[in-house]
């Protein structure tokens, strides 16, 4: 099973580098630049360390921004686990924030942050708070009551029934937002950047396209395909170790039937 | 004379009214006996009589209405839901029809759970739940996550888990009733061959009048609702048993009809 996938990738890779390949024929290398161009591109960039310093900048953004995020908002639906009256009336405002265009915000960041590394980290914090929010508060709800029960009556305090039994049971949970959010939150500091900036890899396809280098902006855009390929990897790497105990059927592999 | 070692006395029990409805009926009422220190009662009853509910209440994880449940004479809260002690500080065990076993940890975790939260896992402790393991055929399997375990596997683990910590009184609600005939032979055996170990006190719910007669010392059998104790068979059998054969004792097929034609 396994090789054939990997058989099978190949080809879908080879006829996704070929209808490139043909759509630069058609309509020409000022406008839609080779694959051997890009990738050429790429690598003398990437060896000179310009790539690498943008891709830095971005992946800091990223990181920060996630940080940042990310943490309140695992803490939170932990926090007012025994408050319901106080995630009811957060409910509508929590939903506006998940819902509202966060992009939007990027100028008013830059207003208030200015064009530096501040500004991104706003911009990706604000997203990626929303969907771990969420994310972690399904996981904290679909708790399993006699599970908790169990605990008690074995003597566990309340502490401990939400180190040993709330937590972990949340923990598929985080990860799926954190699935969702990562590769999001390194695409929207690229797209930030675009609006504004003086470095990063999105700064790298704003000055492509300016100086009319497609190369450039295909270059940069593959930089930003591979840190969130890699992002994604990472995530269900650690997931699939961290997450052994649970049953095939509700892995992430058996999902995407290739278990 | 000492206070018996448990004892329920009226206790009943309704479930909370709904706004706007007429007051909902009673599940439990006037339900009374005692239970002696090593002894292992069944309690038997007809679908829906409430047998969960009263372990539930028996382990305070769940509200009576009216009634008093007394530990060696000395009465326990059981009105107030603030003044519960689940588990009445580790001093009541149950097996519950589930096995909640938490799924991101093996069997022997599993195992180890009541000890490490209650701060006693130590060398000894260790050394005691990895007997239990053994003792019930789960070598081997230490290590192996609940979904890798068969069901019959899974009620072992919940079993010794609450055997682990030695808890002086132990609840059981229908702990093998969802495991083929099979399985259920063979952790019975287990179950009273452990019992045979350390002799706790033990209140099994069963709807199964076979397993009723062959693991108890004693039968009390429940009524319709509202439920209370409607007959007490003292069970004549030696110990220790042998589950398997128990159906060929001299006096089992009259005891078997008796407490058939009761609970119909």
């Amino acid at each position: 099973m396994k090789r054939y996938r990997l058989i099978d990738r190949v080809l879908v890779g080879v006829a996704l580098l070929l209808l490139w390949q043909l759509g630069s024929w058609l309509l020409g290398t000022y406008w839609l630049s080779t694959p051997w161009l890009t990738i050429s591109r790429f690598c003398t960039s990437t060896w000179s360390g310009e790539m690498l310093r943008h891709a830095g900048y971005t992946i800091e953004e990223a990181a920060l921004g996630a940080i940042i995020g990310a943490v309140p908002a695992i803490i939170l639906p932990f926090a007012l686990r025994r408050m319901p009256t106080v995630v009811a009336v957060l409910d509508p405002f929590m939903m506006g924030g998940y819902g509202a265009p966060k992009l939007a915000l990027a100028p008013l960041f830059i207003l208030w942050f200015g064009i530096g590394i501040e500004s991104k980290i706003a911009v990706v914090a604000s997203i990626v708070f929303f969907i771990e929010y969420f994310s972690t508060l399904s996981g904290v709800r679909q708790l399993d009551a006699k599970l908790v029960q169990m605990a008690q009556l074995v003597g566990a305090s309340e502490r401990q029934v939400a180190r040993h039994v709330v937590f972990p049971s949340a923990v598929p949970n985080i990860f799926a937002g954190l699935r969702i959010s990562l590769p999001i939150g390194i695409a929207v500091a690229v797209v930030t950047e675009l609006i504004s900036s003086n470095r990063g890899l999105g700064y790298l396809v704003q000055i492509g396209a300016m100086n009319f280098d497609v190369t450039q902006v295909f270059a940069a855009l593959l930089g930003a395909t591979i840190l969130v390929l890699a992002v994604g990897y990472a995530v269900d790497g650690t997931e699939r170790v961290l997450l052994r105990w649970r049953p095939p059927a509700d892995s992430q592999q058996q999902q995407l039937g290739t278990a | 004379m000492a206070p018996p070692f448990l004892e329920i006395r009226n206790l009943a029990k309704r479930f909370p009214t709904r706004q706007g409805r007429e007051p909902s009926p009673w599940v439990i009422r006037d339900l009374s006996f005692a239970v002696g220190e090593g002894e292992f009662v069944t309690l038997i009853g007809p679908s829906g009589s409430g047998k969960t509910t009263l372990l539930n209440m028996i382990a305070q994880i769940d509200v009576a209405n009216d009634g008093q449940i007394l530990f060696s004479g000395d009465a326990i809260a059981v009105s107030d839901p603030k003044s519960l002690r689940p588990g009445l500080d580790r001093r009541v065990g149950y097996v519950t029809q589930d096995d909640n076993l938490l799924p991101w940890r093996t069997t022997i975790d599993n195992v180890l759970f009541p000890l490490e939260v209650q701060g006693r896992l130590d060398d000894k402790t260790r050394a005691h739940a990895e007997t239990l393991v053994k003792a019930v055929g789960l070598s081997g399997y230490e290590r192996y996550y609940p979904h890798e375990l068969s069901g019959g596997m899974r009620k072992r683990t919940s079993l010794i888990r609450t055997l682990v910590y030695d808890p002086p009184v132990i609840l059981m609600d229908e702990p093998f009733a969802a495991v083929d005939a099979q399985t259920r032979a063979q952790l019975q055996e287990d179950l009273l061959r452990l019992w045979e170990m350390g002799r706790k006190t033990i209140i099994f719910v069963t709807h199964d009048i076979a397993e009723a007669i062959a693991l108890g010392d004693r039968t009390l059998v429940l009524t319709k609702q509202p439920t209370r104790i409607g007959a007490e068979h003292k069970i004549p059998f030696r110990r220790p048993r042998n589950v398997k054969d128990i159906f060929a004792l001299e006096g089992f097929a009259s005891v078997y009809e008796t407490i058939r034609a009761e609970i119909q």
